[in-house]
């Protein structure tokens, strides 16, 4: 909760930063605030504390997505160097601080406990995405994300408020459990069929952001079109933040109805992981595949959340923190790699920008492989184990239920292994430009944090395991 | 810390000095980490088979992971199974590193090369150490990506993207297979422990369903690994890779995953009788398969590559009959001289820069007299010629074969003869007659330095003993090797005695199989000595058939007869294999795949439109498609 | 205890049934503009219609909450909407001066 806090007030403590003469405290100082809310989260581990009337609930479940979440915001914010092509009239305060108030929209929806909170959260989280997503003013095409972003995305909040409308309305109450109470307390007049339509609406809301398929056709325009390093942070903290409530509302309020979304779940993973991954091998760009990837993922993860069994908390957990970790890393190598020779101005994308990075720079190329054979869950990396943990809920559940999308996942695991490699393929084998490519200490700092981090996690996954 | 930690870390070490600092690190320093190395790592493995008792052991590294009730841990199993690789891998491997000293000095990615050399040796240790499936899956996955790097090492080569795209896809069906398996195998048995898998599955009855399954995925996989039909095509194109490559990877170890794994599962494939006659029939199609495409091809790497997709073959087969102990010594002998005939074939290439093509080569022996002599031993101990390596190994698949199904038999032998002769043809083609290349060549030729001759030298001397470490009763032998290795089959022995039953079979028709395989050997031998070098017939290239009429046509009847008879139905065989099964089947089927994944893909990509109104018309039918379907009972009453 | 609401109310003027077949009638027309039209005003017009059905139904069903939970909630969708709407036109104006258009199937420079 306190994170929740500090959060808002950081964001606009760096608004007033923002006045300073010299930018080059913003940097430090947001890292520091971060830094700040982490440690300020991690105080309430092994306690349960509920706020505001039922408003917001924390416990270690709430502790351990926010501080993935922090954790990717935190490699984020590193990793940005200039806002736009345009460097005399951005402002860098504003855009930390729009990311520091998205991430307490991101908290937000990870711990509510009344439909109120789940709608503020998202919102806040849209909103500042919105803005982000239109951050490079001078280009058309990050001009051109952001208007698709926003109307599809309040399309999406429409139907989600209409849903929770609904449910409001046969439940007479926001509150999770309460709704819970009345869903699998079996009222005498049954179950009201506004509250199945609600469910569906909300369902369909939710799925538009974590981009799960048929909801998922703003992802690859929008992450195309955005600045890379909010497309980073957007395909890494909307997804947590997203399967976290998910996963929370369907649980606590929807189990007595798990027949019904259950059936809602696997035909949407299906579509998902199908559309995700085999429209992800006919890219040109990487930036593209790593949008389809981003959608292929979410299709993983609906696994997890289509099981319900007790270990998918701590599978979703693990998956999203290998994902977060090895997206960042992409993300980040991308940005370096196609600012390096920009066609008609634009960084290049494509997978020949990436030729012959080896020579270039081997730690760069180095941390890539990492990242992309994790994505592609190989195993002794963390990937493979996200994978393994996803699956695995999935054949709890068993196989009668959950084995069609099983045999998908694992079958569609194995196209992802194509287009991942074809990068690192690209990387290593491939001749290319031969100009080294120089780093700074911090970024180099953060590729090797995060490429450590995603080998040690495939290594000792249960270090971190024992705490989710 | 343990010895048996310290054998795969070695290795991990050397990738990570020279995968560092190969650019800085001098080439004489790469080349003696490189290979010190993976001595090392033989020294380790040698001591703990000198001080083994018998007994296998788990040494757990560290507890992996929870979930659940599934505990799963980072171990190594030592066993005689595991040993036996571990010697294999090890000992092949440090010859072959040393061998890449001499062969890889004047290439400019020499530190790349050892780099990828020892990630290779480590992932394959891991593979044949692990203690669980999941292990034995990172080894496996771990030997595909070095396979894949090294194929493509010298990527100059236009060939090189299919190759390497084939190779991918045949192994990543393969993969595939593989992972199923294990998740079946989790479900049924809730372990991934060889030791915990095996002792439940000890308690099935054969012929059980969901065994069926389980090895038949697993072979999915092992076809995959392995080569064998429909998934063998990857294995001749990979030789765009380096020589020393080919010997290590494509002949010696990683192709024989698919068998290690095999008989590691011996009890669950004991088990499942069907999947042990698809693996038997398979095995078998895939070795007359490779000796026939062998027979006709010009490309001294190609004929090894089909002779390797050949043996592997055999090794199959050995499986299919439940002869575990053969074919892993099967795998022994054609570690020795399918690495030797590899290494050879590169010291061969070196000193005609560069040149694979065996029809410009001839009359070798004397420039290169200590290459054509452990040549020439390996050609015969893969022909199968007494007492050379391959006779006893080969023969004692064929033994098992024959009590099983005579026609099995029939055709393997009949596949033997063609082993013999393509193997023949090559060496005569190769180191006899006048040499048939170009000035330079020939002014260049020159015998390879000691590191390369050291390592064939040492290979050309265990293919001439290797098949003594398990000569047969009949023939006065301890048997040592089957002995060694009995207590890995005790349990599958337990469950399904018939299996392994060998109706005793007469010490005189023993003998008299051993005399026929020897005879269908010298058969072959025989015709490649009157075509090849008594009647110094020349392959001729693609299109030229009338060139090779004309010749047959001005010598002895016997050639026409042998032509007719002989040379074409075969040949016709050999095209028909080579041409129809490959290209229309093979690549239809296997690319197929791929191609049909790009096309959907392409199709696909087409819904992104990039128009707003489309996207927000497709949710909308998203959304009402969800209600429809969910709410179907609400509607229709 | 959570209840389950009639929708013909006994003690009110005009019937739940009438409130929710109205909002319900909003959202679809509203929805009916997002999909048919193509100027972005007018699609985020659309919208705002969609959201103010939701706030419509939140109103009509806290008129049987004692708590009144679903007016606290409409107005924190009024809240936000117009927050949405502040940063819609932003965007769209930008939009505007890049494109000297603001028709959705014109502001395609990323087609595929």
């Amino acid at each position: 909760m306190l994170s929740i806090i500090s959060l808002s007030l950081f964001g606009i403590l760096n608004l007033f930063l923002g006045f300073l003469k010299s930018r080059r405290v913003l940097l430090p100082a947001t890292l520091l605030f971060i830094a700040l809310a982490f440690a300020a989260n991690l105080l309430d581990w092994n306690h349960q504390y509920v706020y505001f009337r039922d408003m917001l609930r924390t416990n270690n479940l709430f502790i351990n997505f926010s501080s993935i979440i922090l954790l990717t915001t935190f490699l984020t914010v590193a990793i940005s160097r200039s806002f736009g092509t345009d460097e005399e009239h951005t402002h860098p305060a504003e855009y930390y601080a729009i990311m520091l108030f998205s991430v307490v929209g991101a908290l937000m929806m990870v711990g509510f406990e009344n439909l109120i909170m789940l709608f503020i959260g998202l919102e806040i989280l849209s909103v500042s995405l919105y803005v982000l997503t239109g951050s490079d003013k001078r280009s058309l095409r990050s001009n051109e994300a952001a208007l698709k972003y926003f109307l599809m995305g309040s399309f999406a909040t429409g139907i989600f408020l209409f849903g929770i409308a609904l449910v409001y309305g046969a439940t007479g109450s926001f509150n999770l459990s309460a709704i819970g109470s009345y869903v699998s307390g079996g009222p005498t007049t049954g179950i009201s069929p506004l509250l199945y339509v609600g469910l569906l609406f909300i369902l369909a809301g939710m799925l538009f952001k974590v981009s799960a398929a048929p909801f998922h056709f703003w992802t690859p325009d929008v992450y195309d079109g955005a600045p890379t390093l909010f497309t980073a942070f957007m395909s890494t903290v909307v997804k947590t933040a997203g399967f976290a409530a998910l996963y929370r509302l369907l649980t606590v309020s929807f189990t007595g109805v798990y027949g019904l979304w259950w059936q809602v779940l696997t035909g949407v993973t299906v579509l998902t992981l199908l559309v995700g991954n085999i429209t992800a091998v006919y890219q040109s760009s990487v930036k593209r595949m790593l949008a389809y990837s981003s959608v292929s993922h979410a299709g993983y993860l609906l696994i997890a959340v289509a099981a319900k069994t007790p270990q998918s908390p701590s599978a979703i957990l693990f998956y999203s923190l290998a994902y977060s970790i090895a997206t960042i890393t992409g993300f980040a190598v991308l940005i370096l790699v196609a600012e390096q020779k920009p066609i008609e101005g634009r960084p290049d994308e494509r997978y020949e920008a990436f030729n012959g990075l080896a020579k270039r720079n081997p730690l760069l190329a180095f941390s890539l492989a990492v990242s992309m054979v994790s994505l592609a869950g190989i195993p002794l990396t963390a990937g493979f184990w996200g994978k393994f943990f996803v699956f695995s809920t999935a054949v709890d559940r068993g196989m009668t239920n959950m084995g069609m999308v099983l045999v998908v996942a694992v079958l569609m695991s194995v196209v992802g292994v194509y287009y991942y490699f074809r990068v690192i393929i690209a990387s290593y084998l491939k001749t290319g430009d031969s100009e080294p490519i120089g780093i700074r200490p911090l970024y180099r700092f953060i590729l090797v944090l995060t490429t450590a981090l995603t080998i040690g996690l495939g290594l000792f996954p249960d270090v971190v395991r024992q705490l989710f | 810390m343990s010895l048996l930690l310290l054998i795969p870390l070695l290795p991990l070490i050397g990738f990570l000095i020279n995968g560092i600092g190969f650019r800085k690190i001098p080439k004489t320093l790469v080349g003696l980490i490189g290979a010190g190395t993976v001595v090392a790592s033989f020294a380790c493995v040698l001591f703990l088979f000198l001080n083994f008792d018998g007994q296998p052991r788990v040494e757990k590294v560290y507890d992996w992971i929870t979930v659940g009730n599934l505990n799963l841990s980072f171990s190594f199993q030592l066993d005689q199974l595991s040993l036996l690789f571990m010697l294999i891998i090890t000992g092949v491997g440090s010859l072959i590193h040393l061998y890449s000293i001499g062969y890889m000095k004047h290439d400019e990615g020499f530190g790349k090369f050892f780099a990828f050399l020892n990630l290779f040796i480590f992932f394959m240790l891991l593979l044949v150490m692990g203690s669980n499936y999941v292990i034995l899956f990172i080894g496996w996955e771990g030997v595909g990506l070095c396979s894949y790097l090294l194929i493509g090492f010298w990527n100059k080569n236009a060939n090189y993207g299919d190759a390497a795209r084939k190779a991918f896809i045949m192994n990543r069906i393969g993969d595939l297979g593989y992972l199923l398996a294990v998740f079946l195998i989790l479900t049924n048995f809730g372990s991934v422990e060889f030791t915990d898998v095996f002792r439940q599955a000890a308690g099935l009855k054969a012929g059980n369903s969901t065994i069926l399954w389980i090895t038949l995925l697993l072979f999915v996989g092992a076809m995959g690994k392995s080569a064998q039909i429909p998934l063998y095509t990857w294995l001749p194109d990979a030789m765009a890779g380096p020589t020393p490559v080919s010997a290590l990877i494509h002949a010696a170890t990683m192709v024989t995953a698919g068998i290690y794994m095999i008989v590691r599962s011996n009890l669950l494939y004991t088990l499942a009788p069907v999947t042990l006659e698809v693996v038997g029939w398979i095995g078998l199609a895939t070795a007359l398969l490779g000796a026939s495409i062998g027979l006709f091809q010009n490309d001294i790497k190609k004929i090894l590559a089909y002779s390797t997709v050949s043996q592997l073959g055999y090794m199959f087969m050995g499986l299919g009959v439940a002869a575990y102990t053969p074919a892993a010594f099967h795998v022994m002998t054609h570690a020795f001289f399918k690495a030797l005939l590899f290494l050879g074939a590169g010291s061969v290439i070196h000193a005609m820069s560069n040149e694979q093509d065996i029809r410009n080569m001839g009359g070798l022996r004397k420039a290169l007299p200590i290459t054509f002599l452990t040549f020439l031993i390996g050609t015969i101990a893969i022909a199968g010629i007494p007492p050379f390596a391959g006779f006893f190994s080969k023969d004692e698949i064929l033994l098992h074969v024959f009590e099983h199904n005579k026609l099995m038999w029939g055709i393997g032998v009949f596949t033997s003869m063609l082993t013999s002769f393509y193997m023949f043809r090559l060496l005569f083609l190769v180191f006899f007659g006048n040499f048939r290349g170009t000035h330079e060549q020939q002014h260049h030729l020159h015998e390879s330095p000691l590191t390369m001759t050291l390592p064939l030298m040492a290979l050309a001397l265990l293919s001439a003993i290797g098949g003594f470490f398990n000569v047969p009763e009949v023939l006065g032998g301890g048997a040592k090797l089957a002995n060694f290795l009995a207590p890995l089959f005790a349990a599958a022995q337990n469950v399904r005695p018939e299996a392994f039953a060998m109706a005793e079979l007469s010490h005189s028709t023993e003998l008299a199989l051993m005399i026929g395989s020897v005879a269908v050997a010298m058969i072959g031998l025989a015709a490649a000595y009157v075509i090849f070098i008594s009647r110094k017939t020349v392959p001729v290239g693609e299109g030229q058939e009338h060139g090779l009429q004309k010749v047959i046509y001005h010598k002895y009847y016997v050639d026409e007869l042998y032509d007719a008879v002989f040379v074409r139905p075969v040949n016709a065989l050999s095209v028909f294999f080579h041409q129809v099964i490959d290209f229309l089947l093979i690549d239809l089927l296997v690319e197929g795949v791929g191609k049909f994944v790009k096309g959907l893909s392409k199709e696909f990509r087409l819904a992104q439109t990039g128009a707003t109104g489309f996207y927000i018309f497709a949710m909308v039918i998203g959304i009402a498609a969800l209600l429809a379907w969910s709410l179907r009972g609400l509607i229709l009453g | 205890m959570p209840v389950f609401y009639p929708l013909l109310a006994v003690n009110s003027a005009i019937p739940l049934s009438y409130f929710v077949l109205a909002s319900a009638a909003l959202f679809s027309i509203g929805l009916g503009v997002v999909v048919v039209k193509r100027n972005a005003i007018v699609v985020l017009m659309g919208v705002e219609l969609m959201l103010n059905a939701a706030n419509l139904n939140l109103v009509a069903f806290s008129r049987y909450d004692p708590d009144l939970k679903g007016q606290m909630f409409g107005l924190f969708v009024i809240v936000v909407a117009a927050a949405e709407a502040v940063v819609a036109l932003a965007i769209v104006l930008l939009v505007y001066r890049r494109f000297q258009t603001v028709d959705l199937d014109e502001v395609n420079e990323m087609k595929r």
